[in-house]
C-alpha cells in the first residue's frame, strides 16, 4: 500500500540517475564548503590569518624557494634568539610540503600562482576533500543519502570552518581531511580484512603524522577500536590483518618524521597501539592453536597463558614507564584529564586561550542542531553495532570528552557529530519519505498491538517537537524500527507512517531545521570566524566598516626602519607575526618549547627598568614591542595578558617575581592610582601607558579596556625610549638604549640630559674615626 | 649603503688629515676660554700644539661662534676648555652637548678640561660628576707643606709625574702644580695620570689649620686628603674611543710656570704630553679586519656546524704619531676571543701570528650546541683605545646527510632485518613448493 503513486523507471535508469545526482551533489557540496570559507578573503583580503599560520607561511616560502632538502635542514637563527630553532626537526612538515607540491605542480603547468595564494586557499580546498572523505565514511555506516547529508554538514559546520577559513593556514587545515580519510580506509581495511587497505591506512596515517600533532588521536582511536572489538569477542582474522598491517607500516613510517623520531616506541601516548598490537598477536596465536587442538584443558591452559602474557606485557610497560625508559605523560596530556592541572603546574599551557575548557554555548554555536541530533545518531549506531558502528561510538565518546576539556578539540568532535547527525536525520527522512504505508492493521490484529506501540511515540514526539522545535533527535530515535524493517524488505512493511499529513509535518520541520542550520552556519562563519585578527574591523556610527590596521602598520615600520639584524622582544603571541611580517629576529614565539626563555621575557616585562635592562642587553634586544588596547578598547592587549607573564616568570624565579605583588591590597587587578608598586614600576605598565596622558590634553587619561582612570602623573622611562606608536596606539615599539658612553647608569644619564643636577658626593672616609 | 659611503668618506678624510697632523683624529682644535682669560699667557702651550700641526681656533665663552658642530657633524676634532670660572655656557658648549660630542661613536671630539682652585664653576663641577669625578668645596685648593715650592706658598707644589709611554715627550722632571684636587669614583673608564701627594689636602689656603683641627675632632670624616685624590685624570668613553682629560690646574699650562726661581720645569712638556694622549696621538689602536672560517676552507660562512674546527683572525694596528701612519702591531699579548651565546661557550687566547705582523689568531672547535653565536673580542686596557669587535654567526646542527650512515652498534638490527627478509623468502618458496604436494595428497 502506498500513499503516493511514483512513476516507475527501469532499475538501471534509477541507479544511473542516482549516481549522477550523487556526483553532482558532492560537487556542489564541495563548492559550498569552499565558497563559505571565502568570507575572509571577500571581507578583507587574501591574507594569512592569526599567529601560527604566519610561521607556516614563512616556512612554506622557504620550502618553495630553496627546495625540500634545504627546508629539511633549515636552521632559523632569527627565532628564539639567540638559541635559534632547528625548524626541520621541530615541525610537522606535512602542511608546507603539501603547499610546496601544489605550488610546484601549478608552476609546472605554467600557472604562475603566488605561494601566498596557495597557502591562503589551501584550507578551503581541503575542506572539499574532507566533505568527500566524510561522505565515504558515512556511506560505510549507513548509505549514500546519509553520506551526502554528512558531507554537507561537515562542509559548512562552523566547528570545522573555524579552523579552515581561507587564510587560516594551519596544520588543522589538512589534518581533518587526513583524519577522516584514515578512519575511512581503516574501516574499509577492517571490513575486507585487507592488508592492502591496512597499508593504505598506514600511508595516510603517516601523512597525518607529518601534518599535525593531533595524530595521537588516531594512534589511540584505532587501537581502542581494536581492543573494544576484542573485548566484545569479535576477534577475526580481518581485524588481525588490518591492524597488524596498519600498525607495523604506520609506526615505521611515522618514525621517519624527524620531529616524531623514536617517540612511537618511547612515549606513553603511543604505548596503547603497541600493547594492542602485542595482544592481537597473542590472541591470534591462541586462536590458531585452538583451531588445531581440541582438548578443553589445553584451551583453558592457553587462556591462562593469554592472561598471563597480557598482564606481563602490561607490567613491562608500567615498569618501563616508572624507570623513565618510556617518557612519562606530558603536561598537555595531563591537562586533558585534570583541567586545573595546567594552571597549577604549567602556566605556559594554561595561558593559551585555545587550551581552556569549552563553554556550553560554544557547542551550539559551532554545531547548531547537529548537537541535538548527535545522541540520536549514536543510539542508531547501537542498533546496528557492526564493527564500524562500534568505531563511531568510541569516537563520539572520546571526542565529546576532549571537546569539553579543550576548546580547540571541538575540531575533532565536529566530524563525528556530522556523521551521526546525518545518520539520524537520514533515518528520519527515510522513514517519512517512504511512500509505503504499513499493512492495514485490521488485516492481522495480532500485529496491531505490536506496531501501535511503535507508532504512538512517533505522534507524541511530533507534537513535542512542535513545541520545542528542535527535538528531531527524539523522533529519529523513535522511528528506528523502520530501519530494521527496511533491511528486511520494503514490500512487507509492518511498521511505518500512516497518511500524508504527518509526513509533511515532520519533513517540513526537518527542512525548516536544515534551512536554519545553513543560515546559522553562514552567519557564524561570516561574523565570528572570518576575521584575520591581523586586521581588525569595527563599525562606524553610520554603519560603514572601519579597518584597524595597526599591526601591519607597526610591523612594516619595523621592516622599513630598523636594521635587518635588530632583535625585537615581545610577548610570545606576536613572535610569528614579527618574524613573518617584519622579518626581524624575535626572542620568543608561538612555538612555546622553551619555558625558561619565555619566563625570561616575562621577567623582563614584569620587572622594573633597572632589573630588566641587563636582561635586555644580554639578549641583544634592540626593540620591544607591546600591544596596548587602552585607547580604542582592544581587549586582547598585553596588560590583560600581563598576569600570565608574571605567572610564567614566577614559575622560574619565585623569589623575584610574585604574582600577589601585582594586585592591590584588596586583591584587585588595577592600573589606576591604586595600582601596586610592582605593577606601576613594571616595564610592561610603563611601556603601555608612557605618554598616554598627553593624549587627553590635561583631562585625566582613561583606559577603555579596564575602564579605569589613569593616574595624573604618567610613567617615566630611562632605559628605553619610544620609537614608534601606531595610529590607534595598539602597537607601541620602544628602542632599548645602549649603555651610557660615560659609564653611568641610564637613569642618571637621562636625568643629566634633562638638565637635572646630581647630588654632590662627599669623599668616603676610609679611616676609622679616631677616639677623641 | 649611504652610511657605508659616509664612513668611507670619513676614513679617507681622516687619512688625509693625518698627513699633516699628529693626531689620529684630526687637527682642528677649538680653545674655549673665559672672557677674562689672557690667551697670551699660555702662548708656549699654543705654540707647542701648533708645532705639532694643530690648527687652533680661539673662542670666548661669551661668543656664539664658531659652533662646535653644524648639522650634527662635529666641526672640531678636539676642544680645550680653558674656562674654569664661566657660570653659563652657550648651548653648543653646554655640558650636555660636550658629552654628546665626546661620546659620538664614530667621530668623537676629544676634550681637555682645565680647572682652577678658586672656582671650579658649577657647570663644570656638575659635569665632572657625570664622569665620576667630584671636587672639594669651592675655593679649597690643594695644599701640601712637604712638596711646596716655598713654605709660605703651600698651594704651589712641585710634583714628579710618572713617565709612561702614553705621555711621550715628557721625560721626567718636576712639574709646577697649583690647583684643585678631585676624587675619582670607581668608574672603570677613568684613567689616573697624576695623583696628589700623600701629604696633601684640600682646604682654604687662608686658614688651613682650622680645617685640620676641625677634621681631627671628627676623626678624619669628610677630609679631602691623601694620595688617592687625583690631579690629572683621563677618561675614555665606552664606545668610539673619544678621550677627555681633567686637569686640576690652569697654572700648569701658564708660560710663567715653565720656570720657577730660575730653574726650568717640565710643565710645557707635560702639558703637551697630556694633550697628545687626549688628542688621540698615543696609545691609539684599531681593529682593521676580522676573519673567520673553517680551518679546511678559505672563505667565511654565515653558518658553521657544531664541532667544526674554526679559525679566527683579527688584525690590529696602532697609530704612530711620528709618521702619522697606522702600523700593524703585535704587541698585545693578552687579547682573548669569546665565542658567546648568552654566555661565553669558549674563551681562548688570541696570540700574535709569527711572521704576519698585526695578525692575531686562534683555532678552536665549535661547541656542541647550536644557536646564534658571536665572536667577541673585547680588549680594554687603561690608557689604550678599547678594542671591541663582535661578529654574529649561526652554529647549526648536522645536516640530515652528515650523520654516519652505518653504525656498528646497529648490527643486531641489520641482521634482524636481513634474516627476517631471508626467512620470508624461504617461507614463500617452501609454501609454494609444498602447496602442490598437499593438493596432490588431497586429490589422491
Amino acid at each position: 500500500m502506498t500513499i503516493l503513486k511514483l512513476p516507475t523507471f527501469a532499475p538501471s535508469t534509477l541507479t544511473n540517475a542516482a549516481s549522477l545526482i550523487r556526483i553532482l551533489a558532492l560537487a556542489f557540496i564541495a563548492g559550498a564548503a569552499i565558497s563559505s570559507r571565502l568570507f575572509a578573503v571577500i571581507n578583507f583580503e587574501s591574507i594569512i590569518h592569526e599567529f601560527d599560520p604566519w610561521f607556516n607561511y614563512r616556512a612554506t616560502r622557504v620550502l618553495a624557494s630553496q627546495g625540500f632538502t634545504e627546508f629539511w635542514n633549515w636552521f632559523d637563527p632569527t627565532a628564539w634568539y639567540p638559541l635559534g630553532r632547528v625548524v626541520g626537526g621541530t615541525i610537522y612538515p606535512g602542511l608546507m610540503a603539501t603547499s610546496g607540491v601544489i605550488y610546484n605542480i601549478l608552476h609546472a603547468l605554467h600557472l604562475p600562482v603566488d605561494i601566498r595564494n596557495v597557502c591562503v586557499l589551501l584550507a578551503p580546498g581541503f575542506s572539499g576533500l574532507t566533505a568527500w572523505a566524510t561522505y565515504m565514511l558515512t556511506k560505510e555506516l549507513k548509505d549514500e543519502s546519509a553520506g551526502l547529508l554528512a558531507a554537507i554538514f561537515i562542509g559548512i559546520a562552523p566547528g570545522y570552518i573555524s579552523r579552515s577559513v581561507a587564510g587560516s593556514y594551519d596544520n588543522e587545515a589538512i589534518a581533518i581531511f587526513l583524519l577522516m580519510i584514515t578512519f575511512y580506509i581503516w574501516i574499509r581495511a577492517l571490513k575486507d580484512g585487507s592488508v592492502l587497505y591496512g597499508t593504505l591506512a598506514a600511508v595516510f596515517y603517516f601523512y597525518m603524522v607529518a601534518a599535525w600533532g593531533g595524530y595521537a588521536f588516531i594512534t589511540n582511536m584505532i587501537p581502542l577500536h581494536a581492543f573494544v572489538l576484542l573485548l566484545m569477542g569479535r576477534f577475526s582474522h580481518r581485524l588481525y590483518s588490518a591492524y597488524s598491517a596498519w600498525y607495523a607500516v604506520g609506526t615505521l613510517a611515522s618514525m621517519q618524521v624527524p620531529f616524531v623520531g623514536f617517540q612511537p616506541v618511547l612515549t606513553s601516548e603511543h604505548m596503547a597501539a603497541l600493547g594492542v598490537f602485542g595482544l592481537l598477536q597473542l590472541v591470534a596465536f591462541v586462536e590458531t592453536i585452538r583451531n588445531l587442538l581440541a582438548s578443553k584443558q589445553f584451551q583453558l591452559m592457553l587462556r591462562w597463558f593469554l592472561i598471563a602474557a597480557g598482564v606481563a606485557g602490561g607490567l613491562i610497560i608500567v615498569g618501563l614507564t616508572v624507570t623513565k625508559t618510556i617518557a612519562p605523560w606530558t603536561g598537555r596530556f595531563y591537562s586533558l584529564w585534570d583541567t586545573g592541572y595546567a594552571k597549577k603546574y604549567i602556566p605556559i599551557i594554561a595561558s593559551v586561550s585555545e587550551h581552556q575548557p569549552t563553554a556550553w554555548p560554544a557547542f551550539f554555536m559551532d554545531l547548531h542542531m547537529l548537537i541535538f541530533l548527535f545522541p540520536a545518531g549514536v543510539v542508531l549506531c547501537f542498533k546496528e553495532l557492526r564493527e564500524e558502528h562500534v568505531f563511531v561510538i568510541i569516537y563520539s565518546v572520546m571526542a565529546s570528552y576532549f571537546a569539553g576539556v579543550m576548546v580547540r578539540l571541538m575540531l575533532t568532535l565536529t566530524p563525528v557529530v556530522c556523521m551521526t547527525a546525518a545518520i539520524a536525520l537520514s533515518s528520519l527522512l527515510d522513514t517519512y519519505l517512504n511512500v509505503d504505508e504499513p499493512a492495514n492493521p485490521d488485516a492481522n490484529g495480532v500485529k496491531e498491538t505490536a506496531t501501535s506501540g511503535a507508532e504512538t511515540p512517533v505522534d507524541g514526539t511530533i507534537s513535542k517537537k512542535k513545541k520545542k522545535g528542535v527535538a528531531a533527535a527524539a523522533a529519529a530515535a523513535a522511528v528506528t524500527p523502520s530501519i530494521a524493517t527496511k533491511a528486511k524488505g520494503r514490500s512487507s512493511a509492518e511498521n511505518g507512517i500512516f497518511g500524508i499529513d504527518t509526513r509533511i509535518l515532520v519533513i517540513g520541520n526537518a527542512i525548516f531545521m536544515l534551512v536554519m542550520f545553513v543560515l546559522h552556519c553562514t552567519w557564524v562563519t561570516s561574523t565570528a570566524y572570518s576575521s584575520p585578527s591581523v586586521v581588525l574591523a569595527s563599525r562606524r556610527p553610520d554603519g560603514s566598516q572601519n579597518i584597524i590596521d595597526d599591526f601591519r602598520e607597526a610591523y612594516y615600520w619595523l621592516r622599513q626602519n630598523t636594521p635587518q639584524d635588530s632583535v625585537v622582544m615581545s610577548w610570545w603571541d606576536y613572535g610569528y607575526q614579527i618574524a613573518g611580517m617584519a622579518d626581524r629576529p624575535t626572542l620568543v614565539d608561538n612555538n612555546t618549547w622553551n619555558n625558561t626563555h619565555i619566563a625570561t621575557v616575562g621577567k623582563a616585562m614584569s620587572s622594573p627598568e633597572e632589573i630588566s635592562y641587563p636582561i635586555l642587553r644580554k639578549h641583544d634586544v634592540d626593540y620591544i614591542l607591546v600591544i596596548f588596547g587602552g585607547l580604542i578598547g582592544y581587549s586582547g592587549d598585553d596588560v590583560n595578558k600581563f598576569l600570565w607573564m608574571v605567572r610564567i616568570a614566577q614559575g622560574v624565579w619565585p623569589d623575584e617575581i610574585k604574582e600577589s605583588n601585582y594586585f592591590t591590597p584588596r586583591g584587585e587587578y588595577k592600573v589606576d592610582d591604586q595600582a601596586s608598586e610592582a605593577m606601576k614600576n613594571s616595564l610592561m605598565y610603563k611601556m603601555s601607558y608612557y605618554r598616554f596622558n598627553d593624549l587627553f590634553s590635561g583631562a585625566p587619561a582613561f583606559d577603555r579596556v579596564r575602564n579605569q582612570q589613569m593616574p595624573k602623573e604618567g610613567p617615566k622611562l630611562d632605559y628605553i625610549e619610544e620609537a614608534f606608536t601606531s595610529e590607534n596606539w595598539i602597537v607601541r615599539i620602544y628602542k632599548v638604549k645602549k649603555e651610557d658612553p660615560l659609564g653611568r647608569d641610564l637613569k642618571t644619564a637621562h636625568a643629566f640630559d634633562g638638565g637635572k643636577r646630581r647630588k654632590p658626593s662627599k669623599p668616603i672616609s676610609r679611616r676609622k674615626a679616631l677616639a677623641a | 649603503m649611504q652610511q657605508r659611503l659616509l664612513s668611507w668618506l670619513a676614513i679617507t678624510l681622516t687619512v688625509l688629515a693625518s698627513a699633516w697632523a699628529r693626531s689620529s683624529a684630526g687637527d682642528k682644535v677649538l680653545v674655549v676660554s673665559d672672557a677674562k682669560l689672557e690667551a697670551a699667557e699660555y702662548s708656549q702651550f699654543w705654540d707647542g700644539l701648533k708645532n705639532r700641526g694643530y690648527e687652533l681656533t680661539f673662542r670666548k665663552t661669551s661668543e656664539e661662534a664658531p659652533a662646535t658642530s653644524s648639522f650634527d657633524v662635529p666641526s672640531f676634532s678636539h676642544i680645550i676648555v680653558f674656562a674654569p670660572s664661566t657660570k653659563t655656557y652657550p648651548a653648543d658648549i653646554s655640558p650636555q652637548s660636550l658629552v654628546h660630542l665626546l661620546s659620538d661613536p664614530t667621530q668623537p671630539t676629544n676634550i681637555l678640561f682645565v680647572l682652577q682652585p678658586s672656582t671650579p664653576s658649577s657647570p663644570l663641577r656638575d659635569l665632572g660628576r657625570e664622569f665620576g669625578i667630584s671636587f672639594p668645596p669651592p675655593a679649597t685648593p690643594l695644599i701640601d707643606y712637604f712638596n711646596a715650592v716655598s713654605p709660605s706658598n703651600a698651594t704651589s707644589l712641585l710634583l714628579t709625574p710618572p713617565v709612561t709611554p702614553h705621555t711621550p715627550g715628557f721625560n721626567g722632571g718636576d712639574v709646577l702644580y697649583s690647583g684643585v684636587a678631585h676624587l675619582r669614583s670607581n668608574n672603570p673608564l677613568l684613567v689616573d695620570f697624576l695623583n696628589a701627594p700623600p701629604t696633601s689636602f684640600s682646604a682654604d689656603p687662608l686658614e688651613p689649620a682650622d680645617v685640620i683641627v676641625e677634621v681631627a675632632a671628627s676623626g678624619g670624616e669628610g677630609f679631602w686628603a691623601g694620595g688617592r685624590m687625583g690631579l690629572v685624570t683621563g677618561f675614555e668613553v665606552l664606545r668610539g674611543g673619544g678621550r677627555a682629560t681633567w686637569v686640576g690646574s690652569l697654572d700648569l699650562f701658564r708660560n710663567a710656570a715653565t720656570a720657577i726661581n730660575g730653574k726650568p720645569t717640565a710643565n710645557n712638556a707635560y702639558a703637551l704630553a697630556l694633550a697628545s694622549w687626549t688628542f688621540q696621538e698615543t696609545s691609539v689602536l684599531r681593529i682593521d679586519s676580522v676573519e673567520h672560517r673553517r680551518i679546511s676552507e678559505s672563505s667565511p660562512r654565515d653558518q658553521y656546524r657544531i664541532k667544526d674546527d674554526l679559525i679566527y683572525r683579527i688584525h690590529v694596528s696602532a697609530y704612530n704619531p711620528a709618521t702619522g701612519e697606522w702600523e700593524p702591531t703585535s704587541q698585545i699579548d693578552d687579547m682573548q676571543l669569546e665565542f658567546t651565546m648568552l654566555d661565553p661557550h669558549i674563551r681562548t687566547a688570541l696570540s700574535p701570528v709569527q711572521g704576519e705582523k698585526g695578525w692575531y689568531e686562534t683555532k678552536f672547535r665549535a661547541p656542541d650546541r647550536h644557536g646564534v653565536f658571536k665572536f667577541i673580542v673585547d680588549w680594554r686596557r687603561k690608557r689604550y683605545t678599547a678594542l671591541h669587535s663582535s661578529t654574529t654567526v649561526s652554529v647549526v646542527p648536522f645536516r640530515h646527510n652528515e650523520y654516519p650512515r652505518f653504525l656498528s652498534s646497529a648490527w643486531p638490527y641489520y641482521l634482524g632485518a636481513l634474516s627476517t627478509s631471508a626467512a620470508f623468502v624461504l617461507f614463500c618458496a617452501l609454501w609454494l613448493l609444498g602447496g602442490n604436494e598437499e593438493e596432490k595428497k588431497k586429490t589422491q
